[in-house]
């Protein structure tokens, strides 16, 4: 135990809740050079403690929660907390990061992460101090929503709770933490199998700092640049996630009656810009963030959480409601019930177009809001039609028909972004480990329809070589144990303003799609990039650097981001995943949008180089040269 | 007339959602904005994002992108979010 290096505590528990037993779990400093910490240590350490074919929901899976090295350490945006599992929604790897202040504290008690296992024989609450590890009973929580839950909880504890969704299996269920959520892929129905309502942690140890005087200066330059930048000093403090409303919908990317089309009529009325105008309270972050993209709203003359992006999109447009008070009311339930509100949204949509199909009388209709807030309900407790739709939309397609439009990869449904007015970001849907998943899948809308700079939307040229690109230093990020939202100021304020419509931007966008060459030399050979760029630039790694006393270089953190990728590939191929899971539905792939049939997701055109860029075989498996260049022992 | 759309902080700036603007392009519209809200909207403009139709204008033709009748202009501030 211990280690070497700042940033970490040196400490991994492994908690069996079948037999009590505690024991440190090692983890070496060469794992923490290779894979850093929070999701790619993550995926290491499932890997290398789940047999091939274990029930998610069984007692032999394994749900980690760890952290990366910049937690707790003072640097901006850095609550993070990871949780690795296996998904009962997708059967695949899960990695699900949130912002609540469970991480902190954990690093706190002097732990980096903990590995639960087994199952407790009645609803139990772990609570991790400097000293000890206790099994509490929670047979008084069961059954109590996730802020009640959380309430009754010790107030200066770190803490991780499950609602009723989490408690009843709904495959979608989250994990919540203050009011941020692990939100996808149902690790909440993970802790529910174990008996396991919540976990708690608290302590007074402190993060260590290799050197100190420099990270000091590199954590005040990071917080002036996120100060100054338009985009994290502004519109996001100001309209929260909810601003990208307007601009997908501008860009037919927001998706639209269970993603039929990619723009709608009243966008304007669920915006964030609407929402700042009418129902906001005031923002608020996550514990050490200097951004704030949070949104606080009134519901019934509470003040609560309101909603963010994906929430808007996916019970707005997508459901064709304009109805921006219902949206905040049906995030509040839904949050209260701990379950994630992309899949609900997804699920929601595909149920209703069943229905006008005529393929199940769900009795939910586009366009009608009546009895929504009753379905979240009946969704958590497993009741009436809440029963099935709890399941989500590939259960759904497979009983009632409608795989062509049914909107999941490898069973994890879509964010709110239509992607056939972003290829790029369509292949990330296809490609993410995790399943259908923006952040897994590089986000690469930013650079083709929302951001500043932007390609072709539709062209393929050197997308698979950026979206493997832009994965990896999102995985990397979040290895480190920051909030990905920093990456948006990776776009210097300087560049920002050169004029977005003018000679210098078009030159820019005509330069990256020659690319595609450049970015796979530096793919394959992450060591040729053996410098840190400008904090300007990306200050991750002189941070990494200071912070750990690792020799973090542009190339190091890469080559941890491409690790992460692979072992959890290797996962999924152990699970008996391949090509054929890379897959998205028909509605995306030929039925063009808007009646334009060049407007679709080209991913047979796309999926082979992006494999050749990634050093996978055509069955999308790493290829043993790509495992060992890389030392990702298998 | 084209059709100008202002999002997030640029209502604010010139205190309206849309409006319709009779120019015959981009760069056109650019200099009568200017003119119309004065120093107000310069420092935006700067760093303002266009659309044409949906289209980003460093896809189109940049400054000289034409604008015709019915031609719909979004103008976004720089964002990020999601
Ligand atoms: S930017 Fe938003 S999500 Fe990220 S740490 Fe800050 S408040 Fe949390």
């Amino acid at each position: 135990m211990g280690t070497k290096y700042g940033g970490y505590m040196g400490r991994y528990l492994d908690i069996d809740l079948s037999t009590g037993k505690v024991t440190d779990y090692e983890v070496s400093d060469e794992d923490k050079e290779l894979y850093l910490g929070s999701k790619g240590l993550g995926a290491r350490i499932l890997y290398d403690n789940l047999r091939k074919g274990v029930d998610p929901l069984g007692p032999e899976n394994v749900l980690i929660v760890n952290t990366g090295p910049l937690v707790g350490s003072g640097a901006p945006c850095t609550s993070r907390f990871n949780i690795s599992t296996k998904s009962p929604l997708t059967g695949a790897i899960l990695s699900s990061n949130c912002g609540g202040n469970f991480g902190i504290h954990l690093k706190r008690a002097g732990v980096d992460g903990i590995l639960v296992r087994g199952k407790a024989d009645k609803p139990t609450r772990i609570h991790i101090s400097e000293e000890k590890v206790e099994f509490l009973d929670a047979s008084d929580l069961w059954g109590m929503d996730t802020e009640e839950t959380q309430e009754k909880l010790p107030a200066r504890a770190g803490k991780i709770v499950i609602g009723p969704a989490g408690e009843n299996g709904v495959l979608f269920a989250n994990i919540i933490s203050q009011e941020r959520a692990a939100g996808r892929g149902g690790a909440g129905a993970v802790m529910g199998s174990k008996n396991l309502k919540a976990i708690t942690a608290s302590g007074k140890k402190k993060v260590s700092v290799v050197r100190q005087a420099e990270f000091e200066k590199d954590v005040k330059k990071w917080i002036s640049i996120l100060k100054a930048h338009p985009t994290t000093s502004e519109t996001l403090p100001a309209y929260g996630t909810g601003i990208f409303v307007n601009r997908c919908n501008a860009t037919n990317t927001l998706p639209t009656h269970n993603f039929k089309r990619g723009s709608f009529e009243e966008a304007d009325a669920v915006s964030g810009e609407a929402l700042a105008d009418t129902m906001l309270e005031k923002n608020f972050g996550c514990v050490s963030c200097v951004i704030k993209c949070g949104r606080r709203v009134k519901v019934e003359g509470k003040e609560v959480k309101g909603p963010e992006y994906e929430t808007l999109g996916l019970l707005g447009p997508n459901l064709e409601n304009p109805d921006l008070e219902r949206i905040c009311e049906w995030n509040y339930i839904a949050d209260l019930m701990g379950m994630d509100t992309v899949s609900l949204g997804n699920t929601l949509g595909f149920a209703m177009e069943l229905n006008e199909r005529g393929l199940w009388e769900s009795g939910l209709s586009f366009g009608k809001t009546d009895g929504i807030a009753e379905a979240i309900e009946n969704i958590a407790r497993r009741e009436g039609i809440g029963d099935e739709l709890a399941l989500g939309v590939r259960h759904l397609s497979e009983k009632y028909g409608g795989r062509e439009f049914a909107m999941h990869s490898k069973g994890m449904e879509f964010p709110s972004y239509e992607p056939r007015g972003a290829v790029g970001h369509g292949l990330g849907y296809a490609i993410s480990n995790r399943g259908g998943c923006h952040l897994g899948g590089g986000y690469f809308i930013y650079f083709e329809a929302t951001g500043p700079i932007t390609m072709d939307p539709h062209t393929t040229r050197s997308k698979p070589e950026f979206v493997a690109m832009f994965q990896t230093l999102l995985d990397a990020v979040s290895s480190a144990g920051n909030c990905q939202f920093t990456s948006f100021a990776l776009i210097p304020k300087q560049a920002l303003e050169l004029k977005p419509y003018g000679a210098i931007y078009r030159t820019i966008s005509k330069v990256m799609e020659g690319a595609g060459p450049i970015l796979k030399l530096v793919l394959k050979q992450p060591g040729i990039m053996p410098f840190t760029l400008p904090g300007e630039l990306i200050p991750h790694p002189k941070n990494i650097s200071d912070l750990t006393g690792m020799r973090m270089t542009m190339g190091n953190l890469l080559a941890a981001g491409l690790r992460g990728y692979l072992i959890e590939r290797m996962f999924n191929v152990r699970e008996g995943f391949s090509s054929r899971d890379d897959s998205l539905p028909e509605r995306v792939t030929r039925e063009g949008q808007g009646g334009n049939p060049k407007w679709v997701v080209p991913l047979d055109k796309m999926l082979p180089r992006y494999y050749d860029v990634r050093g996978l075989d055509e069955r999308g498996i790493p290829k043993p040269q790509t495992l060992s260049r890389l030392g990702v022992k298998v | 007339m084209a059709v100008v759309k202002y999002y997030a902080s640029l209502r604010n700036v010139v205190g309206k959602k849309e409006e319709q603007i009779e120019v015959a392009s981009l760069s056109e519209l650019l200099q009568r904005l200017s003119q119309m809200y004065e120093g107000r909207l310069a420092r935006h403009l700067k760093t303002t994002t266009v659309l044409v139709n949906g289209k980003n204008v460093i896809h189109l033709k940049g400054r000289r992108t034409p604008l015709g009748k019915d031609d719909i202009v979004s103008l976004f501030p720089p964002l990020g979010g999601g």
